[in-house]
């Protein structure tokens, strides 16, 4: 600390502190990817193939940017997998049609996910349990009442849901994007807030931040039920996109979510990141996939592809954010 | 209980934890089992209770190796994954035909152990977290065991894997005799080795065993490297039990096997636990299940049970709960 005092670092522009964080890597990253797709494919700059594209990343963007609350604040949320099932067979068993149905069903996917957030929360917070084995455990029984609803594949998710939801307004802006827009903007305005400030502090120094008055327990719970919230609505654009229910449809978020945080530049230790940065983290991986199996790979390539991804991503992470630290404490 | 002036109590205190919570969760099944006949007269009997043990055995190997990953504060998401691979590979390789089966099977387990060996590296030389590099070498694993057999694993279970899990001696079945050996084992292994007071060391506190002259490194790929090894043990009993091997034959055990260990009074956090304590979790919780079954309720029913036990035992082992009793029962007497 008085090393840092004595010599103080050139303090960089806004915009040049950005670019050289993980979430400017990781833009710069889907940009040159997007580049190289629209190379290959050149429809891929046509108003459908992104709407498209960003159908395909709106629910994992979504998930992501809720565990980065968590991650930031150092812990692990692996409800998201309940979360996500569970709103998903909701929308499939009780398709509520028209405008105001679907207003009821979000808000609906929202309040479970706020109620398992504050479960977790209370877990967590008040009684003292590890993150990773709390939201285990809410992460099975979620998966469990998943099953309870609705036993195998099936249902069908309400038509204005489905058609609304992936189209585009005025036939350029993909209204799934408008959410992560929406998650954005109130991710900014909630950074700089007292919560928003006491999150990266609990995540950095737990003990520095409570003998600082940060009431940690109520930054904790704040955090697992924004993160609960950003599922439910994760688990309602993912029902939007398949239009049918499957009591197993967040399982594949548990894995996908920590490779969006980690390729977004929020190391999994804590204390530093930023949502932006896992939404495009998100972003990525969806048009990693893309590319890659533009031309009708097997399914099992999938898999073997996704488990090098999430090791490689976390890899990365941890280099940017061991080059980053460097880069501070010079 | 501070009046106690006793010198040292901490040695007391930890036995006095396990041994109460070991006893706890043994009694609860014994329980269990005797209260089951209430809910339907075909439980409770000998031969029910020989189906229990024999179902407990898959989840008792298995959590063998879950246990020593939580007892470094670890957590192997690639159970589910590498049971497949073991009763995949055993099917396809060695099959009915028994062709050299006495090397095939120990190179299938070596393949195994090979897999959880490549996550214990990713762990401690990439820095990954274990439950995260688990996930990844899990999906991996279950894509190569797709693509090899595309979609339908063929062939079935080579006759020592059907005698050890279907013959009978002396009136009990063969894989009863062969986990009580493995129990033995694994809890010598676990409480009596050096290798086994370098696992709890390096749970308890890794700086602190690193100094201690403990190599942490080489040391941490120990528990992923038997966990899956184990794994694909039970993979080739399934195909014993089963006479066959699917792709999804591991799914619904990666649960219970953190929850046995759990349950068994282990730490989450890793550094404490006995194998004893998990095998009396892995009993208690296939009685459940057996349970549930004979019921009639759902898969979705019985995950919601296991999902709110694990909780439970969190939430009553954080309090030293048990300990507290048993320490108050201890001391009554005097």
């Amino acid at each position: 600390m008085s090393a840092i005092a004595a010599n103080p670092a050139p303090r960089r522009s806004p915009f040049w502190r950005a670019v050289i964080s993980g979430t400017g890597i990781v833009a710069l990253i889907y940009v040159l990817l997007y580049a190289l797709y629209a190379f290959w494919q050149p429809d891929a700059l046509s108003v459908y193939t992104f709407t498209d594209l960003v159908n395909n990343s709106t629910p994992l963007a979504l998930a992501a940017a809720g565990e980065t609350l968590v991650v930031i604040s150092r812990g692990f949320d692996l409800s998201v997998a309940g979360v996500v099932s569970l709103t998903n067979v909701l929308m499939a068993v009780y398709p509520l049609d028209g405008p105001g149905g679907a207003l009821v069903s979000l808000l609906m996917c929202c309040a479970i996910g706020a109620v398992v957030g504050m479960i977790n929360g209370i877990l967590v917070a008040r009684l003292g349990l590890q993150t990773i084995a709390a939201t285990l455990g809410t992460m099975i029984v979620c998966q469990g009442l998943a099953l309870v609803i609705l036993d195998a594949p099936g249902g069908m998710v309400a038509d204005f849901v489905t058609y609304t939801l992936t189209d585009t307004l005025f036939g350029v802006v993909p209204i799934a994007g408008l959410f992560l827009v929406a998650a954005i903007v109130l991710w900014l305005a909630f950074r700089r807030t007292n919560t928003g400030i006491g999150l990266y502090a609990i995540g950095a120094d737990e003990q520095s931040a409570r003998f600082s008055g940060v009431a940690v327990s109520g930054v904790r719970i704040t955090a697992f039920v924004g993160a609960g919230i950003l599922y439910g609505v994760a688990g309602f654009m993912l029902s939007a996109q398949t239009a049918t229910g499957n009591p197993t449809a967040g399982t594949p978020f548990l894995m996908l979510t920590f490779a969006a945080v980690a390729l977004g530049g929020t190391p999994l230790s804590g204390g530093r990141g930023s949502l932006v940065g896992s939404i495009l983290g998100a972003g990525t991986l969806m048009l990693l996939q893309k590319v890659l199996f533009s031309g009708g790979v097997s399914s099992f390539y999938t898999g073997i592809f996704q488990g090098f991804v999430l090791v490689l991503a976390i890899v990365f992470g941890n280099t940017v954010a061991r080059l980053l630290r460097k880069d501070d404490a010079r | 209980m501070p009046s106690e002036a006793s010198s040292d109590r901490r040695g007391r205190q930890k036995l006095d934890r396990e041994t109460v919570n070991t006893l706890v969760v043994f009694g609860l099944s014994i329980v269990l089992i005797v209260c089951s006949r209430f809910i339907s007269p075909a439980l409770g009997s000998w031969s029910q209770v020989l189906t229990v043990l024999i179902l407990a055995s898959f989840l008792i190997i298995l959590s063998f190796g879950q246990g020593l990953v939580i007892l470094i504060g670890g957590l192997d998401l690639s159970i589910p994954a590498l049971i497949t691979l073991g009763g995949v590979l055993t099917t396809t390789w060695v099959g009915t035909s028994d062709a050299g089966v006495w090397y095939m099977l120990p190179a299938i387990l070596a393949i195994c152990a090979l897999v959880g060996a490549v996550s214990g590296i990713g762990i401690v030389w990439l820095k990954v977290p274990p439950f995260i590099m688990t996930m990844a070498t899990s999906i991996v694993v279950a894509s190569v065991a797709l693509g090899y057999t595309s979609g339908t694993p063929r062939g079935g279970s080579p006759s020592a894997l059907l005698w050890l899990m279907k013959a009978w001696f002396l009136g009990v079945p063969v894989v009863i005799y062969f986990t009580l050996a493995f129990i033995l084992f694994g809890w010598l292994l676990q409480n009596f080795t050096a290798l086994g007071r370098r696992l709890r060391a390096l749970g308890t506190n890794r700086n602190a065993a690193l100094i201690a002259g403990v190599g942490v490194n080489r040391l941490e790929l120990v528990p992923y490297a038997v966990s899956a090894a184990c794994a694909g043990f039970v993979g080739m009993m399934l195909v014993g039990y089963s006479n066959g091997a699917t792709l999804r034959m591991g799914d619904s055990y990666m649960l219970p096997s953190i929850a046995a260990v759990v349950i068994g009074g282990s730490s989450i956090l890793g550094g404490s636990g006995t194998f004893i304590g998990t095998v009396g979790g892995a009993i208690l919780l296939t009685t459940l299940g057996t349970m549930i079954s004979a019921i009639g309720l759902s898969e979705g029913w019985r995950t919601i049970i296991e999902g709110g036990i694990i909780v439970g035992a969190l939430l009553v082992l954080r309090g030293e709960f048990l300990t507290h009793i048993g320490n108050r029962m201890l001391t009554r007497g005097k």
